[in-house]
């Protein structure tokens, strides 16, 4: 087999929020500083798919809007087809623009409520490419084929579409100029079950079709199973886990991926109604950023650690766990993994 | 049957909504008040046009002293005369001269300036938002007819000084209205998903913001702009701070005609202020009718 | 489990009207249903399938005009059996062509004085439900200790405050609230939205009803945090035996909490039966809607084999324009030249395909 390009890699990525005080706040609110990405690195080949999974906060999203910089990172370096990005002027970077897109998870992101799908797309179609109308028309003929969506859908305002033919809209405006690498941030989320199977179908049909690579950011660990070729597990603005799909959903060595992947109910498992086991889904609640955290970041809720008798290492300042190789192009960040 | 709401007989074809226009989706009185509102935009406008050609039934300040205070159709004067013998019809028309040219600039001045720091404190952001705002808070706490009155002091009572000065004033409502539409924009993540189309500012906010979604705005302050301005001329004419005569302004007019009220002399004051009442309304019910047309407020 | 039925719900009716477009929103249209006690019927359906109008119909919560316009709710516990629709006959006039409603005259004020005095002593008392999104159906104001004690007051014997604060406390421990003393002064702002949830359904419960709607009561969690407030949910029902209508889009959800399924779309129900017959169907015997919806999720054959996910063609029913005929038809992979003449034109009866499952296709009926 050919050895696949790389399209994308994320070196040591961080993004700091600074919640501070406003200009004129009174009293001692200190500054505190958010880590929504800390220290996260990843690669992607060509035509291939990363999922990103993880608890709402757990800063995925903010990985994949960093990438097309719609956000500014903190430190760290990106590249995209070979080229480091996040040091380009948005000069040098807006060319680029037309190699990667996004697909937001608002539905109705990028649809101006009062422009007609055709005049949207006729935009998109124009930003990148100098073409004169009839190929405009024909290029719009060719993204609504692509994208399954009838044409006499062109006269319409956003709002008079349903959330699976906006869907399309969107990601026939991110197709518009010719990207070539996507971020699918939630594609699937606010969706109808039976519409959310049209559009990962479509996803992967487009994949083949065009030989796009995606990075597809969900919480729905069944579609990431399926739509992934690996799947890096994001907790609190790290990656916790990183492996080939089918060792991630089934062989996890991080405690965090499996009680994820637990509170899943499989088709099996439904036939026994019996509740899953004790302590497998973590504990309680949302971790607040607030809280100062020492060590491992899931220790406050991990099983293993309760375990294992709460062992130092884990609430060890200096130590916290950092991802490194357990064989079979895995990764996981723990002092203990699973085996 | 009393009380019973009756609802049409519901349609089973199928019919592609974009076949049907705006107007017709909006309800019938909003279209009734939109028609009432241009009716009396397009009598003021025509006033004006009169007013500046001087195409007027009587010389506006022609005293005829034989005729004071004549009642209503009384020797060729349509409306009567005031207290000085003069046509009330000819200084009504005449009277719009004041309003109009200073209106639009109120007008103007509260838009333009409303949008450039609405579009800064929205799409910018951060301190330049907390700085625009507070500027906004400050003139919006300004009493604003002390802040015409100081300016009549300092100067004169020239409409034109008061103008400036409804206008500066309004500047803060369109700037919030300009950033309330961004804000709402940026929520549905418009605005990323522009950038990251690759469009350029300058293409997101003049056509996607300024255009597409401020339009209908801009259309709606300026109706209610110009019934304000008339209604601040009035109260400071009757305050006598307003148009001085012997230029006639709708506000003088009410005010030096109110003195013969009780003589029973009713039609002087009366004429003018009913020419306020109902062009007010006709701007208000265009601003409304509009809003809810444009807007969609009754069609969802 | 007993046999009486706590609610029958028939051929019920429930339209809002389009002004914009002219047109009926046909929400619910024609729905039986039947909750036996100490049961959970799981109703499952996608967007537009009428599912959680049913509910908000029951309580008589509608309050978008027409709104119920025909059919009958009786609701029968604790002695008391009443027909929740009773007298609507005589505030609606409507008329019927080819079966179905096509023109309504309501007095919806009069209706609604009506319901309420109806309402009044079951909402909350005897029918208690809970909503989507916990946050924002909680009073932020107030803390989430002191809105308990206020359902208990106002639904419950106890009046005394002291009492109804310990039951609150109670309740507070029963959905598994750690540190429960602590948390009875939180504002709802301070607790997670899981957290949020697990207080909407002690509010609930503290009014001990004969019935419990729960409407989406895991949408918009996290995974984990979903997997909780489930079984959390069969706690309760295993405790407590507690009857509940459990709406969902969900079919995890369903599958795992329900006694019987309840399959709706485009404002019917299109399959009803035992949680067996339904979801974990051996023979497929079942309505190809819920055939194809099974279809759409992801399983392990998908993943290993990298098969497509069989989705079903076609959008979300627009209940402005629902369909002469099977309602299903538009979207349906299993027609055939036998069955297509009846499916265009028209709609078939729930049948009885074997003791307690009904679907409603033409599959099932011989000619």
């Amino acid at each position: 087999m050919k050895m696949k390009k790389t399209i994308l890699e994320v070196v040591n990525l961080k993004k700091y929020y600074h919640q501070g005080r406003g200009p004129f706040s009174l009293g001692r609110g200190r500054q505190r500083t958010i880590p929504a990405v800390d220290d996260v690195s990843f690669y992607l080949k060509e035509n291939e798919t990363l999922g990103l999974v993880g608890e709402s906060g757990s800063g995925k999203t903010t990985v994949g809007k960093t990438i097309l910089r719609l956000i500014p990172a903190t430190s760290g370096e990106i590249f995209f087809d070979g080229k480091e990005i996040l040091s380009l002027s948005a000069g040098e970077f807006h060319p680029l623009r037309k190699d990667m897109q996004m697909v937001f998870q608002d539905l109705d992101a990028g649809l101006n409520p009062k422009m007609r799908v055709q005049a949207i797309l006729k935009e998109a179609v124009r930003v990148h490419h100098q073409m004169s109308s009839p190929e405009v028309d024909d290029r719009i003929r060719t993204l609504l084929e692509q994208v399954n969506l009838k044409e006499s859908k062109l006269g319409n305002f956003p709002h008079e579409l349903s959330g699976g033919e906006k869907r399309r809209v969107g990601i026939a405006r991110a197709l518009a100029v010719g990207a070539r690498f996507l971020v699918a941030d939630e594609p699937t989320s606010g969706l109808d079950v039976s519409i959310q199977a049209q559009v990962v179908n479509l996803l992967k049909d487009l994949q083949d079709r065009l030989g796009l690579s995606y990075l597809f950011i969900s919480h729905d660990l069944r579609m990431v199973e399926l739509v992934s070729h690996k799947v890096a597990v994001m907790y609190l603005g790290r990656i916790v886990e990183l492996g080939l799909a089918g060792h991630i959903a089934h062989a996890p060595r991080h405690p965090y991926t499996r009680s994820l992947w637990s509170s899943l109910v499989t088709k099996e498992s439904r036939e026994v109604s019996a509740p899953t086991s004790p302590g497998s889904s973590g504990d309680w609640g949302v971790f607040d950023f607030e809280r100062s955290f020492s060590g491992c970041r899931f220790a406050p809720r991990c099983p293993v650690y309760q375990e294992q008798a709460r062992p130092d290492i884990c609430t060890d300042p200096v130590s916290e766990p950092q991802l490194y190789d357990v064989g079979r192009a895995h990764k996981v960040a723990c002092h203990f993994p699973l085996s | 049957m009393t009380g019973m709401k009756q609802y049409a007989q519901a349609s089973l074809m199928v019919t592609d909504p974009s076949s049907r226009s705006m107007w017709k989706q909006a309800a019938a009185i909003d279209l009734l008040y939109v028609g009432y509102g241009l009716f009396i935009v397009s009598l003021v406008v025509l006033s004006y046009i009169l007013g500046s050609l001087n195409f007027l039934p009587h010389n506006p300040q022609e005293m005829d002293l034989s005729l004071l205070m004549a009642p209503p159709g009384v020797a060729g004067h349509l409306l009567g005369t005031d207290f000085m013998g003069r046509d009330i019809l000819s200084r009504l028309i005449v009277g719009i001269q004041a309003y109009f040219v200073p209106g639009l600039l109120a007008i103007a001045i509260a838009i333009t300036l409303g949008t450039v720091f609405g579009v800064l404190a929205g799409y910018r952001g951060g301190g330049v938002e907390t700085a625009v705002l507070y500027l906004g808070n400050l003139v919006d706490s300004f009493p604003r007819l002390v802040l015409i009155l100081l300016v009549i002091a300092a100067f004169k009572p020239d409409i034109y000084y008061i103008m400036i000065i409804v206008g500066l004033t309004n500047v803060p409502n369109v700037l919030s209205q300009v950033k309330g539409k961004i804000n709402f924009l940026k929520q549905k993540n418009f605005i990323e998903a522009a950038v990251a189309l690759g469009l350029k500012n300058r293409v997101i906010i003049f056509k996607h913001i300024l255009w597409y979604n401020c339009r209908s705005l801009f259309i709606i302050q300026a109706t209610l702009g110009m019934a304000e301005v008339i209604l601040i001329e009035t109260s400071l004419s009757y305050l006598g701070f307003g148009v001085q005569e012997p230029i006639p302004s709708w506000g003088n007019m009410v005010q030096s005609g109110a003195n013969y009220l009780l003589q029973g002399k009713f039609w002087l004051s009366t004429t003018p202020a009913l020419a306020i009442l109902f062009t007010i309304l006709g701007f208000h019910l265009l601003g409304d009718g509009l809003n809810n047309i444009l807007e969609g407020r009754r069609s969802t | 489990m007993s046999e009486t039925i706590i609610l029958r719900i028939e051929n019920l009716h429930t339209f809002f009207y389009a002004r914009s477009k002219q047109a009926f929103v046909r929400a619910v249209e024609g729905v039986d249903l039947e909750i036996m006690q100490g049961e959970t019927l799981g109703v499952l359906g996608e967007s537009g399938s009428g599912k959680t109008i049913t509910a908000l119909s029951v309580m008589g919560l509608v309050s978008t005009e027409p709104g119920v316009i025909s059919g009958k709710i009786e609701f029968s516990s604790k002695g008391l059996q009443q027909n929740l629709l009773q007298d609507l006959d005589q505030y609606v006039q409507h008329q019927r062509k080819n079966g179905r409603i096509m023109a309504v005259q309501k007095d919806c004020g009069g209706w609604q004085r009506k319901t309420e005095r109806l309402m009044g002593d079951i909402r909350g008392k005897e029918i208690a439900m809970i909503f989507q999104n916990p946050q924002s159906s909680l009073n932020p104001f107030v803390t989430v200790g002191k809105q308990i004690t206020e359902a208990v007051q106002l639904n419950t014997e106890i009046k005394n405050s002291r009492e109804a604060q310990q039951r609150a406390l109670h309740w507070l421990e029963r959905v598994k609230i750690d540190s429960p003393r602590l948390r009875y002064h939180n504002h709802p702002y301070g607790l997670s939205g899981g957290m949020c949830q697990r207080v909407m359904i002690a509010m609930a419960l503290a009014a001990e009803p004969s019935l419990l709607i729960a409407d989406e009561p895991t949408t918009g969690l996290d995974a984990t945090i979903q997997a909780k407030v489930v079984e959390l949910l069969m706690e309760l029902k295993a405790v407590l035996n507690t009857t509940t209508m459990l709406i969902s889009h969900d079919m995890e959800v369903i599958g795992r909490l329900s006694d019987r399924v309840a399959v709706m779309y485009g404002g019917r129900v299109m399959e009803s039966g035992s949680v067996q017959e339904i979801l974990r169907s051996k023979d497929g015997s079942n309505h190809p809607y819920t055939t194809a919806l099974l279809g759409c999720i992801p399983e392990e054959k998908h993943i290993k084999d990298k098969i497509t996910l069989q989705a079903i063609e076609g959008d979300v029913i627009d209940t402005m324009n629902i369909p002469g005929g099977c309602r299903f038809y538009p979207r349906c992979n299993q027609k055939n030249d036998r069955i297509n003449q009846s499916c265009k034109e028209h709609e078939p009866a729930l049948k009885e395909i074997s003791p307690g499952h009904w679907v409603r296709c033409w599959l099932y009926y011989d000619e």
